[in-house]
């Protein structure tokens, strides 16, 4: 399972999902579910949310074992 | 609802396309049975609104598939490749991935349906003297079936 930082990270940027969507490409309905954990995104997408927020992926993006 | 209204437009077609046929055939079923005997005369009754609800669902059809490809052409984050039917969403990757999971179980419902719906001709087996209705209806049923499961599917996913 993949975890990630975006909601912490969108409100550190002061972006709205709407804005975050726009600029990597996606609608604000995907980047509400990779929020809650329920989609896990492309390589690409991983990458574009990487490039916005100025950080490496695995920053952001991280595995998590299935308990 | 762009979805709903594209599902609504296709079952309609199916329909009304089904009861077309139907009507065809009660009529050629008639001139048949009197060719061979078995009745000496028949009077019938063309029902009209099927082919019209046909002919302006068609229209409907082609020109929501048309406004559709250029709207999926104009959105800059959509995956033209993905595009196939007005029906799918590939507004995003996400949306192209939940149509893809709702045509897979769609796919899988049509075969199971199918299956029964071929087994249960052994129920009727004077379908085609008494019963002509059933294979049209039951043809017809297999897309809706299939539709109505992507609908459900897709929605399910998209809300998830």
């Amino acid at each position: 399972m993949l975890t990630n930082r975006v909601r912490e990270l969108r409100a550190r940027f002061d972006l709205t999902q709407g804005e975050l969507a726009d600029r990597v490409g996606v609608t604000r309905q995907t980047i509400v579910s990779l929020e809650k954990g329920s989609y896990t995104p492309s390589l690409l997408l991983a990458m574009n949310i990487a490039e916005e927020f100025e950080m490496p992926i695995e920053e952001i993006f991280s595995k998590e074992e299935k308990k | 609802m762009k979805i709903y209204i594209m599902i609504f437009l296709r079952i309609m077609l199916f329909i009304s396309l089904a009861i077309m046929v139907f009507d065809y055939l009660r009529v050629e079923q008639l001139f048949i049975q009197m060719e061979r005997g078995y009745i000496d005369e028949f009077s019938v009754g063309i029902i009209k609104w099927p082919g019209y609800v046909f002919i302006s669902v068609v229209g409907l059809l082609i020109a929501a598939e048309i406004i559709r490809f250029f709207q999926v052409r104009k959105n800059k984050n959509s995956i033209l490749s993905a595009y196939l039917t007005a029906e799918y969403d590939v507004s995003d990757e996400r949306a192209v991935a939940n149509t893809h999971k709702a045509v897979s179980l769609a796919f899988v419902v049509i075969l199971t349906y199918s299956f029964f719906m071929i087994g249960s001709y052994l129920f009727i087996p004077n379908y085609f003297i008494d019963h002509i209705w059933y294979p049209m209806f039951t043809t017809a049923s297999i897309p809706i079936v299939g539709l109505l499961t992507y609908l459900i599917t897709y929605k399910a996913l998209a809300n998830n």
